[in-house]
Protein backbone atom coordinates (compact mmCIF):
# COMPACT_ATOMS: atom_id res chain seq x y z
CA UNK A 1 0.00 0.00 0.00
CA UNK A 2 1.66 3.08 -0.98
CA UNK A 3 1.82 6.14 1.64
CA UNK A 4 0.13 9.67 1.29
CA UNK A 5 1.96 11.52 4.19
CA UNK A 6 4.03 10.92 7.13
CA UNK A 7 4.50 13.59 9.66
CA UNK A 8 6.24 13.27 12.63
CA UNK A 9 4.75 13.93 16.38
CA UNK A 10 6.26 15.11 19.51
CA UNK A 11 4.28 13.68 22.62
CA UNK A 12 3.43 16.66 25.09
CA UNK A 13 4.03 14.03 28.46
CA UNK A 14 6.88 12.05 28.86
CA UNK A 15 9.10 13.80 26.71
CA UNK A 16 11.81 16.18 28.25
CA UNK A 17 13.89 16.09 25.67
CA UNK A 18 10.97 17.15 23.39
CA UNK A 19 11.89 14.01 20.70
CA UNK A 20 9.88 12.69 17.83
CA UNK A 21 7.96 9.98 19.64
CA UNK A 22 5.21 8.51 16.66
CA UNK A 23 4.87 8.80 13.20
CA UNK A 24 1.75 10.15 12.27
CA UNK A 25 0.76 8.42 8.46
CA UNK A 26 -1.61 8.73 6.16
CA UNK A 27 -1.98 6.04 3.31
CA UNK A 28 -3.19 6.27 0.01
CA UNK A 29 -6.69 4.39 0.96
CA UNK A 30 -6.87 7.32 3.67
CA UNK A 31 -6.53 4.91 6.40
CA UNK A 32 -4.62 6.59 9.67
CA UNK A 33 -2.29 5.73 11.50
CA UNK A 34 0.10 6.55 14.99
CA UNK A 35 3.47 4.42 14.49
CA UNK A 36 6.13 4.02 16.95
CA UNK A 37 10.08 4.52 15.42
CA UNK A 38 10.29 0.59 16.16
CA UNK A 39 12.10 -0.80 13.20
CA UNK A 40 10.52 -4.02 12.76
CA UNK A 41 7.06 -2.61 12.86
CA UNK A 42 5.59 -3.08 9.13
CA UNK A 43 4.63 0.50 8.91
CA UNK A 44 7.67 2.07 10.58
CA UNK A 45 9.85 -0.03 8.01
CA UNK A 46 7.45 0.82 5.08
CA UNK A 47 8.12 4.94 6.07
CA UNK A 48 11.70 4.08 5.94
CA UNK A 49 11.89 2.09 2.29
CA UNK A 50 9.45 5.64 1.28
CA UNK A 51 12.26 7.75 2.59
CA UNK A 52 14.91 5.58 0.93
CA UNK A 53 12.93 5.89 -2.44
CA UNK A 54 13.30 9.60 -1.45
CA UNK A 55 10.33 10.94 0.44
CA UNK A 56 10.35 12.87 3.39
CA UNK A 57 8.96 12.52 6.62
CA UNK A 58 7.48 16.08 7.75
CA UNK A 59 8.49 17.92 10.94
CA UNK A 60 6.51 18.04 13.62
CA UNK A 61 4.09 20.66 14.50
CA UNK B 1 -1.81 -60.98 3.08
CA UNK B 2 -0.46 -58.11 5.02
CA UNK B 3 2.56 -59.25 7.03
CA UNK B 4 4.77 -57.62 9.56
CA UNK B 5 7.90 -58.37 10.33
CA UNK B 6 10.52 -59.72 7.39
CA UNK B 7 8.60 -60.69 4.24
CA UNK B 8 9.43 -64.94 3.85
CA UNK B 9 10.74 -66.21 0.62
CA UNK B 10 8.53 -68.45 -0.34
CA UNK B 11 5.06 -69.19 0.89
CA UNK B 12 3.95 -70.72 3.99
CA UNK B 13 3.72 -74.60 4.15
CA UNK B 14 1.92 -76.59 6.62
CA UNK B 15 3.84 -79.76 8.57
CA UNK B 16 3.96 -82.52 6.64
CA UNK B 17 3.74 -86.43 7.17
CA UNK B 18 5.85 -88.90 5.44
CA UNK B 19 5.04 -92.06 5.81
CA UNK B 20 7.52 -95.14 5.31
CA UNK B 21 7.41 -98.60 4.64
CA UNK B 22 10.07 -100.30 7.03
CA UNK B 23 12.54 -102.20 4.87
CA UNK B 24 13.69 -104.38 7.95
CA UNK B 25 16.74 -101.98 8.66
CA UNK B 26 17.75 -98.74 9.81
CA UNK B 27 18.52 -96.18 7.30
CA UNK B 28 15.75 -94.39 5.78
CA UNK B 29 15.68 -91.23 3.23
CA UNK B 30 13.59 -88.44 4.30
CA UNK B 31 11.34 -86.39 1.51
CA UNK B 32 12.65 -83.20 3.69
CA UNK B 33 15.99 -82.04 4.60
CA UNK B 34 16.36 -81.39 8.02
CA UNK B 35 18.94 -79.84 9.96
CA UNK B 36 18.53 -82.28 13.49
CA UNK B 37 16.51 -85.02 15.00
CA UNK B 38 14.11 -82.66 16.98
CA UNK B 39 12.78 -80.99 13.73
CA UNK B 40 11.11 -84.23 12.46
CA UNK B 41 8.71 -86.48 14.93
CA UNK B 42 9.38 -90.05 14.43
CA UNK B 43 6.38 -92.62 15.45
CA UNK B 44 6.94 -96.13 14.89
CA UNK B 45 3.65 -98.03 15.51
CA UNK B 46 2.26 -95.22 16.78
CA UNK B 47 4.59 -94.41 19.54
CA UNK B 48 6.83 -91.35 19.15
CA UNK B 49 10.20 -91.69 19.25
CA UNK B 50 12.80 -90.06 21.54
CA UNK B 51 15.23 -87.85 19.20
CA UNK B 52 18.91 -88.37 19.42
CA UNK B 53 17.96 -91.26 21.14
CA UNK B 54 15.84 -93.84 19.21
CA UNK B 55 17.31 -91.98 16.02
CA UNK B 56 19.12 -89.29 14.72
CA UNK B 57 18.44 -87.24 11.34
CA UNK B 58 20.72 -84.95 9.29
CA UNK B 59 19.59 -83.39 5.77
CA UNK B 60 17.74 -86.29 4.40
CA UNK B 61 19.36 -89.38 6.11
CA UNK B 62 17.41 -90.74 8.86
CA UNK B 63 18.79 -93.05 11.08
CA UNK B 64 16.95 -95.38 13.27
CA UNK B 65 18.71 -97.02 16.49
CA UNK B 66 16.26 -100.37 15.96
CA UNK B 67 15.00 -101.90 12.98
CA UNK B 68 11.78 -100.89 11.27
CA UNK B 69 10.12 -103.65 9.81
CA UNK B 70 7.70 -103.06 6.62
CA UNK B 71 5.05 -104.18 8.88
CA UNK B 72 5.14 -101.70 11.55
CA UNK B 73 3.13 -98.42 11.03
CA UNK B 74 5.95 -96.07 10.28
CA UNK B 75 5.92 -92.57 9.98
CA UNK B 76 7.50 -88.82 10.20
CA UNK B 77 5.97 -85.71 11.10
CA UNK B 78 8.45 -82.54 9.76
CA UNK B 79 8.15 -80.07 12.65
CA UNK B 80 9.81 -77.53 10.35
CA UNK B 81 11.07 -77.88 7.29
CA UNK B 82 14.99 -77.87 6.84
CA UNK B 83 14.67 -75.19 3.83
CA UNK B 84 13.84 -72.43 6.62
CA UNK B 85 11.28 -70.22 4.52
CA UNK B 86 8.59 -71.10 6.43
CA UNK B 87 5.64 -67.56 5.59
CA UNK B 88 3.37 -66.50 8.36
CA UNK B 89 0.00 -68.55 8.50
CA UNK B 90 -2.83 -66.11 7.69
CA UNK B 91 -4.52 -64.19 9.91
CA UNK B 92 -1.92 -65.90 13.00
CA UNK B 93 -1.19 -63.53 15.63
CA UNK B 94 2.11 -61.44 14.95
CA UNK B 95 3.99 -61.43 18.22
CA UNK B 96 6.58 -59.03 19.42
CA UNK B 97 9.66 -61.24 18.61
CA UNK B 98 8.56 -61.31 15.16
CA UNK B 99 9.18 -57.27 14.49
CA UNK B 100 12.68 -56.79 14.90
CA UNK B 101 14.18 -53.27 16.32
CA UNK B 102 15.42 -52.10 12.84
CA UNK B 103 12.49 -53.07 11.13
CA UNK B 104 10.31 -51.29 8.52
CA UNK B 105 6.65 -51.92 8.97
CA UNK B 106 4.50 -50.62 5.88
CA UNK B 107 0.78 -51.29 5.40
CA UNK B 108 -2.15 -49.64 3.42
CA UNK B 109 -3.97 -51.49 6.09
CA UNK B 110 -4.99 -49.95 9.45
CA UNK B 111 -3.43 -50.90 13.07
CA UNK B 112 -5.72 -51.64 16.09
CA UNK B 113 -4.84 -51.89 19.02
CA UNK B 114 -6.49 -51.54 22.59
CA UNK B 115 -3.28 -51.16 24.26
CA UNK B 116 -0.38 -48.47 24.56
CA UNK B 117 1.48 -47.19 21.36
CA UNK B 118 4.73 -46.45 22.75
CA UNK B 119 6.68 -43.90 20.21
CA UNK B 120 8.98 -40.90 20.39
CA UNK B 121 7.35 -39.66 17.30
CA UNK B 122 4.69 -39.42 14.57
CA UNK B 123 5.15 -38.63 10.70
CA UNK B 124 8.78 -37.49 12.06
CA UNK B 125 7.65 -34.62 14.31
CA UNK B 126 6.05 -34.22 17.74
CA UNK B 127 3.43 -36.80 18.36
CA UNK B 128 0.04 -34.13 18.88
CA UNK B 129 -1.18 -30.66 20.30
CA UNK B 130 0.26 -27.51 18.17
CA UNK B 131 1.05 -29.81 15.37
CA UNK B 132 -0.54 -26.78 13.24
CA UNK B 133 2.29 -23.96 12.68
CA UNK B 134 -0.33 -21.81 10.88
CA UNK B 135 -2.57 -19.30 13.20
CA UNK B 136 -5.70 -18.76 12.50
CA UNK B 137 -5.55 -21.52 9.60
CA UNK B 138 -9.39 -22.19 10.19
CA UNK B 139 -10.29 -18.53 9.39
CA UNK B 140 -12.00 -18.05 12.62
CA UNK B 141 -10.93 -14.71 13.63
CA UNK B 142 -11.55 -11.77 11.82
CA UNK B 143 -10.41 -8.65 14.07
CA UNK B 144 -10.32 -5.92 11.49
CA UNK B 145 -13.29 -6.49 9.65
CA UNK B 146 -15.11 -9.30 7.40
CA UNK B 147 -15.33 -7.70 4.54
CA UNK B 148 -13.57 -5.17 2.66
CA UNK B 149 -14.06 -3.68 -0.76
CA UNK B 150 -11.86 -1.88 -3.41
CA UNK B 151 -8.79 -3.79 -2.29
CA UNK B 152 -5.54 -2.56 -4.59
CA UNK B 153 -3.24 -3.63 -2.21
CA UNK B 154 -1.79 -5.93 0.17
CA UNK B 155 -4.48 -6.50 2.89
CA UNK B 156 -5.77 -8.54 5.41
CA UNK B 157 -8.78 -10.93 4.77
CA UNK B 158 -9.08 -12.35 8.17
CA UNK B 159 -6.16 -12.34 11.06
CA UNK B 160 -2.89 -13.25 9.72
CA UNK B 161 -3.93 -14.00 6.24
CA UNK B 162 -3.27 -11.24 3.68
CA UNK B 163 -4.39 -10.81 -0.09
CA UNK B 164 -1.13 -9.20 -1.86
CA UNK B 165 -1.78 -7.48 -4.71
CA UNK B 166 0.33 -5.20 -6.87
CA UNK B 167 -1.90 -3.97 -9.52
CA UNK B 168 -3.38 -7.12 -10.63
CA UNK B 169 -7.22 -5.98 -10.68
CA UNK B 170 -9.32 -4.88 -7.58
CA UNK B 171 -10.92 -7.58 -5.25
CA UNK B 172 -13.40 -7.69 -2.55
CA UNK B 173 -12.00 -9.79 0.26
CA UNK B 174 -14.11 -11.22 3.00
CA UNK B 175 -14.23 -14.06 6.39
CA UNK B 176 -17.03 -15.91 4.42
CA UNK B 177 -19.27 -18.71 5.52
CA UNK B 178 -19.14 -21.38 2.91
CA UNK B 179 -16.52 -23.70 3.89
CA UNK B 180 -16.44 -27.14 3.63
CA UNK B 181 -18.02 -29.62 6.17
CA UNK B 182 -16.39 -29.66 9.52
CA UNK B 183 -15.15 -25.74 9.06
CA UNK B 184 -17.22 -22.79 9.42
CA UNK B 185 -14.75 -19.92 7.43
CA UNK B 186 -12.83 -19.30 4.72
CA UNK B 187 -11.24 -16.62 3.57
CA UNK B 188 -12.29 -15.34 0.12
CA UNK B 189 -11.64 -12.98 -2.25
CA UNK B 190 -13.54 -12.22 -5.58
CA UNK B 191 -12.24 -10.32 -8.00
CA UNK B 192 -14.63 -6.62 -8.81
CA UNK B 193 -12.05 -5.24 -11.60
CA UNK B 194 -10.57 -7.82 -13.81
CA UNK B 195 -6.69 -7.62 -15.83
CA UNK B 196 -6.29 -10.01 -18.48
CA UNK B 197 -2.63 -8.94 -19.12
CA UNK B 198 -1.10 -8.41 -15.99
CA UNK B 199 2.02 -5.91 -16.62
CA UNK B 200 5.46 -7.56 -16.22
CA UNK B 201 5.34 -7.21 -11.92
CA UNK B 202 1.95 -7.51 -11.25
CA UNK B 203 1.52 -10.42 -8.49
CA UNK B 204 -1.70 -11.65 -6.87
CA UNK B 205 -1.07 -13.82 -4.04
CA UNK B 206 -2.56 -15.13 -0.50
CA UNK B 207 -0.24 -15.46 2.09
CA UNK B 208 0.67 -16.24 6.03
CA UNK B 209 4.06 -15.37 7.76
CA UNK B 210 5.95 -16.39 10.26
CA UNK B 211 8.88 -15.44 12.86
CA UNK B 212 12.00 -17.03 12.81
CA UNK B 213 11.81 -17.91 16.69
CA UNK B 214 8.53 -20.24 15.82
CA UNK B 215 10.42 -21.65 13.25
CA UNK B 216 13.70 -23.58 15.15
CA UNK B 217 12.19 -26.94 15.07
CA UNK B 218 12.73 -26.93 11.66
CA UNK B 219 16.41 -27.09 11.94
CA UNK B 220 17.00 -25.68 8.75
CA UNK B 221 20.17 -24.90 7.91
CA UNK B 222 21.17 -27.83 9.43
CA UNK B 223 22.28 -31.61 8.47
CA UNK B 224 18.85 -32.31 10.55
CA UNK B 225 16.28 -30.07 8.75
CA UNK B 226 13.12 -31.95 8.93
CA UNK B 227 10.54 -32.34 6.04
CA UNK B 228 7.16 -30.16 6.36
CA UNK B 229 3.69 -30.69 4.86
CA UNK B 230 1.49 -28.86 3.83
CA UNK B 231 -2.14 -29.27 3.89
CA UNK B 232 -5.29 -26.97 2.94
CA UNK B 233 -8.96 -26.73 1.40
CA UNK B 234 -9.01 -24.95 -1.83
CA UNK B 235 -12.21 -23.53 -3.89
CA UNK B 236 -12.40 -21.46 -6.87
CA UNK B 237 -14.68 -20.37 -9.85
CA UNK B 238 -12.11 -21.91 -12.78
CA UNK B 239 -9.77 -24.85 -12.99
CA UNK B 240 -6.06 -24.17 -13.32
CA UNK B 241 -2.98 -24.50 -11.74
CA UNK B 242 -0.74 -22.07 -9.14
CA UNK B 243 1.92 -22.72 -7.34
CA UNK B 244 2.74 -23.30 -3.38
CA UNK B 245 6.04 -21.42 -2.09
CA UNK B 246 7.70 -22.26 0.79
CA UNK B 247 9.39 -19.13 1.17
CA UNK B 248 12.61 -18.88 3.82
CA UNK B 249 12.90 -14.63 3.96
CA UNK B 250 15.94 -15.39 6.17
CA UNK B 251 18.06 -17.32 4.05
CA UNK B 252 15.90 -15.95 0.88
CA UNK B 253 15.39 -19.06 -0.44
CA UNK B 254 12.63 -21.04 -1.24
CA UNK B 255 10.88 -24.53 -2.44
CA UNK B 256 7.04 -24.93 -4.68
CA UNK B 257 5.15 -27.11 -6.21
CA UNK B 258 2.02 -27.23 -8.27
CA UNK B 259 -1.68 -27.24 -7.15
CA UNK B 260 -4.13 -27.99 -9.91
CA UNK B 261 -7.24 -27.26 -9.49
CA UNK B 262 -9.52 -29.67 -10.75
CA UNK B 263 -12.83 -28.46 -10.46
CA UNK B 264 -14.68 -25.20 -10.46
CA UNK B 265 -16.20 -24.07 -7.21
CA UNK B 266 -15.71 -27.44 -5.73
CA UNK B 267 -14.19 -27.74 -1.91
CA UNK B 268 -10.69 -29.47 -2.98
CA UNK B 269 -8.02 -30.72 -0.15
CA UNK B 270 -4.62 -30.52 -1.14
CA UNK B 271 -1.19 -32.00 0.59
CA UNK B 272 2.29 -30.94 0.12
CA UNK B 273 5.38 -31.86 1.35
CA UNK B 274 8.59 -30.10 1.06
CA UNK B 275 12.03 -31.98 2.29
CA UNK B 276 14.25 -29.81 5.35
CA UNK B 277 16.82 -27.12 3.99
CA UNK B 278 19.83 -28.10 4.79
CA UNK B 279 21.14 -24.86 3.81
CA UNK B 280 18.74 -21.85 5.01
CA UNK B 281 18.47 -20.86 8.99
CA UNK B 282 15.61 -19.17 10.48
CA UNK B 283 16.92 -16.56 12.42
CA UNK B 284 15.70 -16.95 15.87
CA UNK B 285 14.30 -13.56 16.73
CA UNK B 286 10.54 -12.22 15.89
CA UNK B 287 11.27 -11.09 12.50
CA UNK B 288 9.98 -12.02 9.71
CA UNK B 289 11.50 -15.57 8.67
CA UNK B 290 9.17 -17.49 6.50
CA UNK B 291 5.97 -16.95 4.08
CA UNK B 292 3.51 -19.55 2.99
CA UNK B 293 2.36 -18.12 -0.35
CA UNK B 294 -0.08 -19.46 -2.85
CA UNK B 295 0.45 -17.32 -6.24
CA UNK B 296 -2.73 -17.11 -7.86
CA UNK B 297 -1.70 -14.59 -10.95
CA UNK B 298 1.12 -12.75 -12.05
CA UNK B 299 3.32 -11.00 -14.60
CA UNK B 300 6.11 -12.27 -16.31
CA UNK B 301 8.67 -11.46 -13.29
CA UNK B 302 6.80 -13.98 -11.72
CA UNK B 303 5.05 -16.39 -13.62
CA UNK B 304 7.68 -17.04 -17.07
CA UNK B 305 10.02 -19.75 -15.25
CA UNK B 306 10.08 -22.63 -13.63
CA UNK B 307 9.09 -23.48 -10.01
CA UNK B 308 11.35 -24.27 -7.66
CA UNK B 309 11.16 -27.77 -6.81
CA UNK B 310 14.01 -27.95 -5.10
CA UNK B 311 15.40 -24.68 -2.87
CA UNK B 312 17.05 -22.34 -4.22
CA UNK B 313 17.74 -18.55 -3.99
CA UNK B 314 13.68 -16.73 -4.64
CA UNK B 315 13.55 -13.62 -6.97
CA UNK B 316 10.58 -11.28 -8.16
CA UNK B 317 12.42 -11.02 -11.43
CA UNK B 318 13.41 -14.29 -13.11
CA UNK B 319 9.79 -15.94 -12.65
CA UNK B 320 10.71 -18.80 -9.99
CA UNK B 321 8.52 -17.61 -7.14
CA UNK B 322 5.11 -18.49 -9.66
CA UNK B 323 6.86 -20.28 -12.35
CA UNK B 324 3.97 -22.90 -12.20
CA UNK B 325 1.16 -20.71 -11.98
CA UNK B 326 -1.39 -20.86 -15.02
CA UNK B 327 -4.38 -19.94 -13.16
CA UNK B 328 -4.69 -16.19 -13.91
CA UNK B 329 -7.32 -15.59 -11.43
CA UNK B 330 -8.70 -12.16 -11.66
CA UNK B 331 -8.66 -11.88 -15.45
CA UNK B 332 -12.39 -11.58 -15.58
CA UNK B 333 -14.62 -9.68 -13.01
CA UNK B 334 -16.21 -12.47 -10.69
CA UNK B 335 -13.82 -14.66 -10.37
CA UNK B 336 -13.44 -16.70 -6.40
CA UNK B 337 -10.84 -18.07 -4.43
CA UNK B 338 -11.80 -19.62 -1.25
CA UNK B 339 -9.21 -21.01 1.17
CA UNK B 340 -9.53 -22.97 4.76
CA UNK B 341 -8.22 -25.24 7.03
CA UNK B 342 -4.44 -24.56 6.13
CA UNK B 343 -2.01 -25.93 8.14
CA UNK B 344 1.82 -26.36 8.25
CA UNK B 345 3.71 -29.32 10.15
CA UNK B 346 6.81 -30.74 10.50
CA UNK B 347 6.95 -34.30 8.88
CA UNK B 348 6.61 -35.94 5.45
CA UNK B 349 2.65 -36.83 6.24
CA UNK B 350 0.19 -34.11 5.84
CA UNK B 351 -2.64 -35.38 8.99
CA UNK B 352 -5.94 -34.10 9.21
CA UNK B 353 -6.13 -30.45 10.29
CA UNK B 354 -5.62 -29.38 13.73
CA UNK B 355 -8.68 -27.52 15.05
CA UNK B 356 -8.55 -25.19 17.51
CA UNK B 357 -10.96 -22.71 19.69
CA UNK B 358 -12.04 -19.63 18.92
CA UNK B 359 -10.57 -18.66 22.07
CA UNK B 360 -7.36 -20.09 21.19
CA UNK B 361 -6.95 -18.98 17.91
CA UNK B 362 -7.75 -15.13 19.00
CA UNK B 363 -5.19 -15.22 21.90
CA UNK B 364 -2.63 -16.69 19.52
CA UNK B 365 -3.80 -13.40 16.65
CA UNK B 366 -3.40 -10.83 19.34
CA UNK B 367 0.50 -11.34 19.20
CA UNK B 368 -0.17 -9.50 15.91
CA UNK B 369 -3.09 -7.52 16.22
CA UNK B 370 -5.85 -6.33 18.75
CA UNK B 371 -8.92 -4.79 18.15
CA UNK B 372 -8.83 -3.25 22.17
CA UNK B 373 -12.39 -2.17 20.95
CA UNK B 374 -14.79 -1.69 18.45
CA UNK B 375 -18.61 -0.44 18.03
CA UNK B 376 -20.92 -3.33 19.10
CA UNK B 377 -23.04 -1.29 21.56
CA UNK B 378 -22.82 2.96 22.70
CA UNK B 379 -20.11 3.74 24.88
CA UNK B 380 -18.37 0.76 24.78
CA UNK B 381 -14.71 1.51 26.68
CA UNK B 382 -11.48 0.45 25.92
CA UNK B 383 -10.71 -2.53 28.61
CA UNK B 384 -8.03 -1.22 31.02
CA UNK B 385 -7.48 1.55 30.31
CA UNK B 386 -6.78 4.40 32.81
CA UNK B 387 -5.85 7.73 32.00
CA UNK B 388 -6.12 11.59 32.78
CA UNK B 389 -6.03 15.18 31.61
CA UNK B 390 -2.87 17.01 31.24
CA UNK B 391 -4.34 19.91 29.52
CA UNK B 392 -7.51 21.17 28.63
CA UNK B 393 -7.07 19.53 25.26
CA UNK B 394 -5.18 16.23 25.80
CA UNK B 395 -5.63 13.65 28.19
CA UNK B 396 -2.71 10.40 28.59
CA UNK B 397 -3.80 6.78 28.72
CA UNK B 398 -2.37 3.85 29.98
CA UNK B 399 -3.62 0.61 28.15
CA UNK B 400 -2.65 -3.00 28.87
CA UNK B 401 -2.52 -4.73 25.98
CA UNK B 402 -4.47 -8.22 26.31
CA UNK B 403 -1.08 -10.30 24.66
CA UNK B 404 2.18 -9.13 24.89
CA UNK B 405 2.43 -8.23 21.04
CA UNK B 406 5.18 -9.05 18.40
CA UNK B 407 6.96 -5.36 18.80
CA UNK B 408 5.53 -2.26 19.66
CA UNK B 409 2.15 -1.28 17.81
CA UNK B 410 1.05 1.13 15.73
CA UNK B 411 -2.66 2.35 16.21
CA UNK B 412 -5.43 2.92 14.20
CA UNK B 413 -8.71 4.36 15.30
CA UNK B 414 -12.16 5.68 14.50
CA UNK B 415 -14.55 7.69 16.25
CA UNK B 416 -13.59 7.50 19.88
CA UNK B 417 -14.64 9.62 22.94
CA UNK B 418 -13.38 10.46 26.16
CA UNK B 419 -15.27 10.84 28.95
CA UNK B 420 -15.38 10.94 32.63
CA UNK B 421 -18.71 9.63 32.95
CA UNK B 422 -20.22 12.86 34.39
CA UNK B 423 -20.58 15.39 32.06
CA UNK B 424 -20.80 14.53 28.10
CA UNK B 425 -18.22 13.05 26.08
CA UNK B 426 -15.50 14.73 23.97
CA UNK B 427 -14.36 13.14 21.04
CA UNK B 428 -10.79 12.69 19.97
CA UNK B 429 -9.43 14.54 16.81
CA UNK B 430 -6.35 12.66 17.15
CA UNK B 431 -4.57 9.73 19.28
CA UNK B 432 -0.91 9.08 19.00
CA UNK B 433 1.17 6.72 20.87
CA UNK B 434 4.08 7.66 23.05
CA UNK B 435 7.63 5.67 22.04
CA UNK B 436 9.28 6.47 25.01
CA UNK B 437 6.79 4.78 27.24
CA UNK B 438 4.95 2.24 25.29
CA UNK B 439 6.25 -1.61 25.15
CA UNK B 440 4.77 -4.94 23.27
CA UNK B 441 2.91 -4.99 26.74
CA UNK B 442 1.49 -1.59 27.76
CA UNK B 443 -0.10 0.94 25.20
CA UNK B 444 0.54 4.55 25.82
CA UNK B 445 -1.32 6.92 23.97
CA UNK B 446 -2.05 11.18 23.85
CA UNK B 447 -5.37 11.56 23.28
CA UNK B 448 -5.50 15.35 21.39
CA UNK B 449 -9.31 16.86 21.65
CA UNK B 450 -10.31 20.56 20.97
CA UNK B 451 -11.54 21.60 24.33
CA UNK B 452 -13.39 20.83 27.60
CA UNK B 453 -10.56 18.23 29.67
CA UNK B 454 -9.89 19.27 33.18
CA UNK B 455 -6.45 18.60 34.09
CA UNK B 456 -5.77 15.78 36.82
CA UNK B 457 -9.14 14.57 36.08
CA UNK B 458 -9.59 10.91 34.95
CA UNK B 459 -10.86 10.15 31.49
CA UNK B 460 -11.53 6.64 30.10
CA UNK B 461 -11.74 6.19 26.08
CA UNK B 462 -14.52 4.41 24.31
CA UNK B 463 -16.42 4.43 21.55
CA UNK B 464 -19.06 7.16 20.62
CA UNK B 465 -22.46 6.05 19.95
CA UNK B 466 -22.81 7.14 16.27
CA UNK B 467 -20.60 4.89 14.15
CA UNK B 468 -17.77 2.18 14.37
CA UNK B 469 -15.46 3.46 16.82
CA UNK B 470 -12.33 0.88 17.03
CA UNK B 471 -9.17 1.19 18.17
CA UNK B 472 -6.61 -1.64 16.61
CA UNK B 473 -3.00 -2.23 17.82
CA UNK B 474 -1.23 -3.80 14.59
CA UNK B 475 2.39 -5.48 15.27
CA UNK B 476 1.87 -7.79 12.01
CA UNK B 477 4.45 -8.73 10.50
Amino acid sequence: MSIKLAKYVKSPTHNPNDENTSIYLVYNDDSTWSVPLTVGNRHYDAILEWVAHGNTIEEAD
Amino acid sequence: MSTLGQKPATQHVSTEKQTITGNGGTSYTLQQSVSQAADIEVFVNNTRQEPTVAYTANGTTLTMTGAVNSSDSFYVIFQGKAIQTAGLPVDAAITASAITASQTITSTGNITTSGTVNTPSINGGQIGGRRNLIINGAMKVAQRGTSFTSQTGDSFVVDRFKLGVTALGTWTTSQSTDAPNGFAYSAKAECTTADASPASSDLLYFYSRFEGQDLQQLKFGTSDAESVSISFYVKCSKTGVFTVNWRNQDAGRSIGSDVTISSADTWEYKTITFVGDTSGAFNNDNGWAANLEFILNGGTNYTSGNTLTSYASHSNSNGTRGGGTTLALGANTGETIQFTGVQLEVGSQATPFEHRSFGEELQLCKRYCQQLVTFQSNYESVGGAAGWGFSSTGVLQYIPLDVQMRIEPAISHNDLDVSDDINAAIATTAIAVNANVSSPRVLYINCTVSSGITQYRSYHLRTNDTSDGKLICDAEL
